[in-house]
């Protein structure tokens, strides 16, 4: 252990992967220290580990119906959190959500921010009509309020997970290329890029290697704190009815099937809205915290 | 026989809001192969813009600019950075910050698709003075002089002729600036670099060039020799401010301890 | 007795990697003169300056025996004690007058915002006042910079303007941080005058923070050469350029100088001092 920490920590490293190896240990080292963020980490760890181990953990088939045991309280025996108004498992729904909410999550964040620091560092990095052409699209998705926009997409492409994650995407994109851009924008002037230019790099090597590693920082916190509203967004399409279909155990349509009895079954809506919260609060906790430590304005000293 | 840097009547405009600010105005300079060539001058005056000219990170507007007989082609193009290559001001900008040493170094190799990079690296590490363990560090963890050490290297991987020095020392203390102007030296004469170097400290400017161009608002005011500078023997009214602005720089501005 | 006394100032930041003492033990005294610090980055004298004003951020801390201002205890004074000598008594110049003015106002509101609201000043007096502090400082065209904002201006007018704003309350001592490392030779010979002229009409203290040896030299009264934190050698300025002290001589011997030999310049022996 103590050989590991002083071969991470070793201010000369031997090769490429000790040294970044040791910088990713640093920066380790700086989100320890940071308790929010570790606690942000935590719930996203937690969510990663439900998800995976979803199966286990349930104690029902999150679809298997039982109508004579329908909307119980929380706390029955073998129903933890109660059952809604099919008798269906709400804990075992919640936990075989946690997989769904993941699946949207993922493939949103390898999605949206690809496809904002593509457009928005090529804008910055050639400026000109170029800039103004991406800029004018990216300022016409930015126009629209996101939920209308992911709205009338999957009202186009039909209802769907598969479309609501494409949807989401589409719309989250426009703010990742404003970040890229402006990041991109400071950075293209530096004598770093000059000297790159000097070597003789072509512009793809430049965007690639060297604008991208500096744009990145601020799109990741952008995205973990944005991580929350994709989420609500998800939630909201599958409470409309326009994300994912039933009988899926998705959190949103689960708050909307459980609407109809808020008043005398609170726990129906109730818990699945808990566990966006908390899933939600765990995402922008830890956008702070990777704030702090990755920021190069924050970390400069 | 033709100089190895030939600039004619360059002027440089820019278009700053709205109204156009000539940044050079009609500055012709040749350096012959080998030599060392200064521009000193103040602020405004131009002399960085001709170095980013040169470069083509600078629009030329007007006039001609010839490496080796030839017009330099735009854009610059990959022959071109394996002939002239530019050390900058402030080594604390012109490192990339999450790239290692090591990056830094073999890239341009990479670039023009040259072989043996890791024995080239340790190569041009040690050349320039600094220990191989270095290779792998990331520039926040070297000292200002040391990345300027860094950044030259960069500059020689590509065994360029010429070396454009921007102001290479100002940002480093004078014990660590002494350091690098030794080690420039060093490798002009042991590479046959020609230099053409910017500087606003007189006293470096003298000690590293041939020849001096003194600069003022974008207009070349005067070129003389280091021999003329030493004495004193400039022309022009700014010149001559600017020399005595200078006086103690002189080398009897300073007196040896009598014992 | 003397304007400015300082015994045994410490200051220490507590970091990841543990303790590091930015200035190990400074004693210096300073009468109505041109004091000079001078060092190498990293030597303690900006530090030092900073301390006098106990504007050392946390995680720093200053310590000291004793540091006296004009006969008051300014190292226990309480902070808003601190607030009413800033400015007030002791004024400082920075390096870099971009990073010290207020972008969005224009420099006449900055000079005259503290007459009016300290001195409780009329908008005509106060702006009276100001143009002269302006004109005191050889900027020809008053008015004109009155009206201008801070990225209109240029280096050395920012930086003169900087003094400008410094000397309206009339100090007692300024502070001046590498205020010429950023101007030209010919601005930098102007700003020196002015500071000069301050030091023999108004009997102000200056304590003058440079890394340049022959400008201080040629510019103070009294020199302290600060290496790694620690005063090494403290001289008359007139007899700066025969120090003796190895680290001083070896900073002096390491500068180029017109028409001096173009052999390798002496390097200054680290292992050594």
């Amino acid at each position: 252990m103590t050989a590991l920490r002083a071969w991470l920590s070793d201010p000369n490293p031997a090769s490429r992967r000790q040294a970044r190896l040791g910088q990713a240990w640093l920066a380790w080292q700086r989100i320890r220290r940071n308790r929010l963020a570790m606690a942000g980490l935590v719930i996203v760890g937690l969510l990663l580990l439900v998800a995976i181990l979803a199966p286990l953990i349930a104690p029902h088939d999150p679809l298997a119906q039982n109508l004579s045991r329908r909307l119980l309280p929380p706390g029955t025996p073998g129903n933890l959190l109660g059952t809604d108004d099919f008798g269906r498992d709400i804990f075992s729904r919640i936990i075989h959500g946690a997989r769904i909410t993941l699946y949207i999550i993922a493939l949103v964040a390898v999605t949206a921010p690809v496809l904002g620091l593509l457009i928005g560092t090529v804008a910055g990095y050639f400026g000109g009509w170029i800039d103004a052409a991406l800029m004018r699209l990216t300022d016409i998705f930015l126009a629209f309020p996101r939920l209308i926009l992911a709205l009338a997409l999957v009202a186009v492409l039909g209802p769907g997970i598969e479309n609501a994650v494409l949807a989401i995407a589409l719309t989250a994109w426009p703010p990742y290329a404003r970040v890229a851009r402006a990041e991109t924008l400071t950075v293209r002037s530096s004598d770093y890029i000059a000297a790159i230019r000097l070597q003789g790099a072509s512009a793809p090597r430049i965007i690639a290697g060297h604008v991208v590693p500096m744009c990145l920082p601020s799109v990741v916190i952008r995205v973990t704190l944005d991580m929350a509203g994709v989420i609500l967004i998800a939630a909201g399409l599958g409470f409309l009815g326009l994300g994912v279909l039933p009988p899926t155990p998705e959190w949103g349509l689960m708050i909307s099937s459980g609407r109809k009895y808020l008043f005398e079954q609170w726990w129906v809506a109730t818990m699945p809205g808990l566990a966006i919260f908390i899933v939600s609060l765990g995402f922008n906790l830890l956008g702070d915290g990777l704030r702090d430590v990755l920021d190069p304005r924050s970390a400069a000293r | 026989m033709t100089a190895l840097i030939e600039i004619e009547n360059l002027t440089v405009a820019f278009r700053s809001k709205g109204r156009e600010v000539r940044a050079v105005e009609g500055v012709s300079l040749s350096v012959e192969a080998r030599e060392s060539h200064g521009l000193v001058g103040e602020s405004g005056s131009g002399k960085s813009t001709i170095l980013r000219a040169i470069c083509g990170m600078a629009p030329v507007t007007g006039g001609s600019i010839r490496i080796g007989g030839r017009p330099v082609p735009t854009p610059r193009g990959r022959a071109f950075s394996t002939e002239v290559q530019m050390v900058f001001q402030d080594p604390y900008a012109s490192l990339h910050p999450r790239h290692t040493i090591d990056r830094t170094l073999s890239e341009p190799l990479a670039i023009h698709g040259l072989p043996g990079a890791d024995a080239r690296v340790v190569q041009a590490l040690t050349e320039v003075g600094l220990p191989p363990a270095f290779r792998f560090r990331y520039p926040h963890q070297l000292s200002g002089g040391q990345r300027q050490r860094v950044a030259i290297a960069r500059a020689l991987m590509l065994k360029p002729k010429i070396l454009l020095l921007d102001e290479p020392t100002s940002a480093l203390d004078a014990s660590v600036q002494a350091e690098v102007l030794n080690l420039l030296n060093r490798l002009r004469a042991e590479q046959g670099l020609t230099f053409l170097m910017v500087s606003h400290d007189l006293a470096v400017i003298d000690h590293m060039c041939d020849r001096i161009m003194v600069l003022q608002h974008g207009r070349s005011v005067e070129e003389i020799t280091r021999d003329d500078l030493a004495h004193a023997r400039m022309t022009t009214a700014y010149a001559r401010s600017l020399f005595d602005a200078s006086a103690d720089r002189m080398l009897d501005g300073t007196t040896e301890p009598t014992s | 007795m003397n304007l400015l006394e300082v015994k045994n100032l410490r200051v220490t930041f507590a970091t990841e990697t543990g303790q590091v003492q930015a200035v190990r033990g400074v004693s210096f005294s300073l009468g109505h003169e041109r004091l000079g610090i001078v060092g190498e980055s990293g030597s303690g004298k900006t530090m030092t300056g900073r301390a006098v004003l106990r504007l050392v951020r946390p995680p720093g801390r200053i310590e000291a025996d004793a540091m006296t201002f004009d006969g008051r205890d300014i190292l226990h004074a309480p902070e808003r004690e601190m607030r009413a000598l800033r400015g007030k008594r002791i004024g400082m110049v920075m390096q870099d007058p971009k990073y010290s003015l207020n972008p969005v106002m224009t420099v006449g509101r900055q000079l005259t915002e503290g007459l009016r609201l300290r001195d409780g000043l009329g908008r005509a007096d106060a702006a009276a006042k100001a143009i002269a502090a302006l004109e005191a400082v050889q900027i020809r065209d008053p008015r004109r910079v009155m009206d201008a904002y801070p990225h209109e201006l240029s280096g050395g007018m920012g930086q003169r303007v900087m003094i400008a704003m410094m000397l309206i309350p009339e100090p007692d001592l300024l502070i001046a941080d590498e205020p010429t490392s950023a101007l030209d030779v010919t601005v930098q010979a102007e700003v020196l005058s002015i500071l000069d002229g301050l030091v023999r009409d108004r009997g102000m203290g200056l304590i003058f923070i440079s890394h340049d040896l022959r400008l201080v030299a040629r510019f103070c009264d009294r020199v302290l050469v600060m290496h790694k934190g620690l005063v090494v050698e403290e001289i008359e300025a007139a007899h700066l350029l025969e120090a003796r002290h190895p680290y001083t001589r070896g900073l002096l011997n390491c500068l180029p100088r017109i028409g001096g030999p173009r052999g390798p310049l002496p390097v200054l022996d680290r292992a050594g001092i």
